[in-house]
């Protein structure tokens, strides 16, 4: 009798593979390039904030990449915001790149790059080394977009989605039926905008107009509510613990929000432990004006130390974009809070309508990468990549995040560039900028 | 491979002090201490721990420990106790007993009668028992105030002090921002670890700096208090401290 033991080797959940840094089953954000910097990708039960730039351009690319990987891996898809329509972000996912586009693409990348036709003459021997650290081709999950094609729609007939925005146009008719406590778990709870604005999307089962609640019936009693005041209960089963309930959120869309996100994650598929399937939760813009009101931080961060308890107890993921520098503005204690929260915060800082647009030394990138925070989820130790420095470009077809280095300073160049960024930020005696 | 830090802390004997107040800085973190002493505790024969998982669910502890070289779930219902609020939260979702107030309890007062039901019910029959609450931050995010949460920790210091061989260790994080209570709750005890962060950026070697406050019992003015600064840095499977100045870049 020997004390071996077959090793049974346990499929792993589509899209996930164990992290070579810290053994953690891990996913891709849907950005190679951003996974490389977090360590391969997102760690299942993983918050990560995406802290907005000025003009919301580039962080919704990055929660495109995420929702697009979640579609092409078949993983089950939790859309919210009040901003955007979450149907028509999701008819807007970049095209997945085929692997020998993928190829191609690297190998003309290395080409044009390298300037293999003007050739190295002197440092001839370094003709052959890849320019950047190519650590993201040895990534075994993820795929590569092309942000000018659009998805084929059919590709969403695949996948389950669950779409939010808190479209008041149904909640009237909400209010009037009668609600079912069962709801089937292969019915997708859709929310869009009312049918004349947008098609629905393929694959995912309309409901008829009528929302399941998730366990408690005063839910939809609370999104009806347009002035956001918590409103009495009209028909309850529960009496103490409803009212306590209702007292939870001052803003009824967080109490909406996270019970829909919750009859989503609870889903015995997503059970932490077993390998079944994955969720993807993408909230964007959460906390833009438009949930602003008297309680807005207080019901912000509780929202999201609830957030956090499901989403870590399941096997979900979470992309979250938040307009950071507008919460600063309304309280600046809110954003280390939330920072707190998340496991990783990573801020975009662009260079649109900056001086540093058209600063000689940024004119290759589009703005720079900050990681904030970046915690140890279920494990000891976080992988930290090899430089802080990053920056970002957004190119016509993809969004790359590099090492952030200063261009060489050439002979040929006539200015100095000391005197160039004396120049600029120096704001007296600048001639070469003009002041309107 | 956490004995450097412990010792570092004074948190490697087996009788620690009543009460200890770990403060994290913004932009820090800090659960590495949890991870240690709850090793370190759970090696003691016959000594009984008990974790409060607010910051993370009781997962996460297990897989840091697996790192750090033990594994909970072996002592898991034995002399190591957990409530996992956590976990209870997403489970039970908005009906979980943590975020109604059941009974016209508030949530500090409820996990105050839940640690008080674990202590009494495991505290006899152990050489020491340590009581691990980690973060106490999250209470302020579930809507408890600042008097409540001053209230819960006095409430705790109380029961250590009842206790001989009780200690109970907090954990706030956001110290800066939470100043207020974080002073007042570090007077409760002997012992005050800051976990603060490198003021002049983003080092390779060193993850942050522990600060050290210990007030002494002995002499003649109670008010000594000694301080240690160490800094130190997270690795995958274990975490090592140096002091001031042992670190330089290498060229």
């Amino acid at each position: 009798m020997t004390s071996f033991r077959k090793r049974t080797v346990q499929k792993p959940i589509r899209g996930t593979r164990t992290s070579p840094h810290t053994a953690q089953v891990i996913t891709s954000s849907g950005n190679p390039y951003l996974d490389v910097v977090i360590g391969g990708g997102l760690p299942l039960g993983s918050i990560c904030l995406i802290e907005e730039d000025r003009f919301m351009t580039h962080a919704k690319v990055l929660a495109k990449y995420f929702l697009a990987e979640g579609v092409i891996s078949k993983q089950e898809i939790f859309l919210g915001s009040l901003d955007d329509i979450p149907a028509e972000m999701l008819r807007r996912l970049p095209r997945p790149l085929t692997d020998q586009e993928s190829m191609e693409q690297s190998e003309v990348q290395a080409l044009g790059d390298g300037g293999a036709e003007n050739g190295l003459r002197i440092a001839w021997r370094y003709n052959d080394l890849p320019l950047v650290n190519s650590e993201h081709a040895t990534a075994k999950i993820g795929h590569h977009f092309n942000l000018m094609e659009q998805m084929d729609s059919m590709m969403l007939y695949n996948v389950k989605t669950t779409l939010w925005d808190d479209s008041p146009k149904h909640l009237d008719i909400v209010i009037d039926e009668e609600f079912s406590k069962s709801s089937s778990p292969t019915t997708p709870l859709l929310e869009q905008q009312p049918v004349e604005d947008a098609p629905p999307i393929p694959g995912a089962e309309i409901a008829p107009q009528e929302k399941i609640p998730a366990q408690e019936d005063e839910n939809s009693v609370n999104n009806n509510n347009n002035n956001n005041n918590c409103s009495s209960v009209t028909c309850s089963t529960k009496t103490g613990s409803q009212e306590s309930q209702m007292q939870l959120f001052h803003n009824p869309r967080y109490k909406g929000l996270l019970n829909d996100i919750q009859q989503v994650v609870r889903n015995e598929s997503f059970v932490a432990g077993t390998k079944n399937n994955l969720c993807r939760v993408c909230l964007t813009s959460l906390g833009s004006p438009l949930w602003y009101d008297e309680h807005f931080g207080e019901d912000l961060i509780k929202f999201l130390t609830l957030l956090m308890a499901s989403v870590r107890s399941c096997n979900s993921v979470c992309l979250i974009t938040m307009p950071m520098h507008l919460i600063a503005k309304y309280d600046a204690s809110l954003v280390p809070k939330i920072r707190q929260l998340v496991d990783y915060a990573i801020e975009l800082e662009s260079f649109a309508g900056s001086e540093r647009e058209t600063h000689p030394a940024f004119k290759e990138y589009s703005g720079l990468l900050h990681l904030h925070k970046m915690s140890a989820i279920n494990t000891l130790a976080v992988h930290m990549p090899e430089t802080p420095d990053l920056a970002f470009k957004l190119r016509r077809k993809k969004f790359i995040i590099e090492k952030f280095h200063l261009p060489p300073e050439l002979q040929e160049s006539s200015a100095k560039p000391d005197n160039c960024i004396s120049g600029l930020l120096s704001n007296s005696n600048a001639t070469a900028s003009l002041d309107f | 491979m956490a004995t450097s830090v412990l010792l570092a802390c004074g948190l490697n004997e087996q009788k620690l002090p009543g009460f200890i107040h770990i403060s994290e800085e913004s932009n820090v973190d800090g659960s590495f201490l949890i991870s240690c002493v709850l090793g370190q505790r759970l090696r003691i024969s016959n000594a009984g721990t008990l974790l409060v998982c607010l910051q993370h669910h009781y997962q996460h502890y297990f897989n840091a420990g697996m790192r750090l070289g033990y594994n909970t779930n072996i002592f898991q219902g034995k002399t190591l106790g957990v409530i996992d609020v956590l976990s209870d939260m997403a489970g039970e979702g908005l009906a979980s007993k943590w975020l109604t107030n059941t009974e016209g309890q508030t949530l500090t007062e409820q996990l105050v009668d839940d640690i008080r039901a674990q202590v009494e019910s495991n505290y006899a029959n152990r050489n020491s028992y340590t009581v691990l609450i980690d973060n106490l931050s999250i209470l302020f995010n579930l809507g408890a105030s600042k008097l409540q949460v001053q209230q819960f920790c006095q409430d705790l210091a109380a029961l250590a002090k009842e206790r001989e061989k009780l200690t109970v260790i907090t954990k706030l994080s956001n110290s800066d921002i939470y100043q207020l209570t974080d002073n007042n709750v570090a007077k409760l005890g002997q012992v005050r670890i800051q976990v603060l962060r490198l003021k002049s950026g983003v080092f390779r070697e060193v993850d942050g700096k522990l600060l050290i406050e210990r007030v002494l019992d002995e002499g003649n003015y109670a008010c000594e208090e000694t301080r240690k600064e160490v800094l130190y840095k997270v690795n995958d499977r274990n975490v090592k401290v140096f002091a001031p100045g042992e670190i330089g870049v290498k060229v």
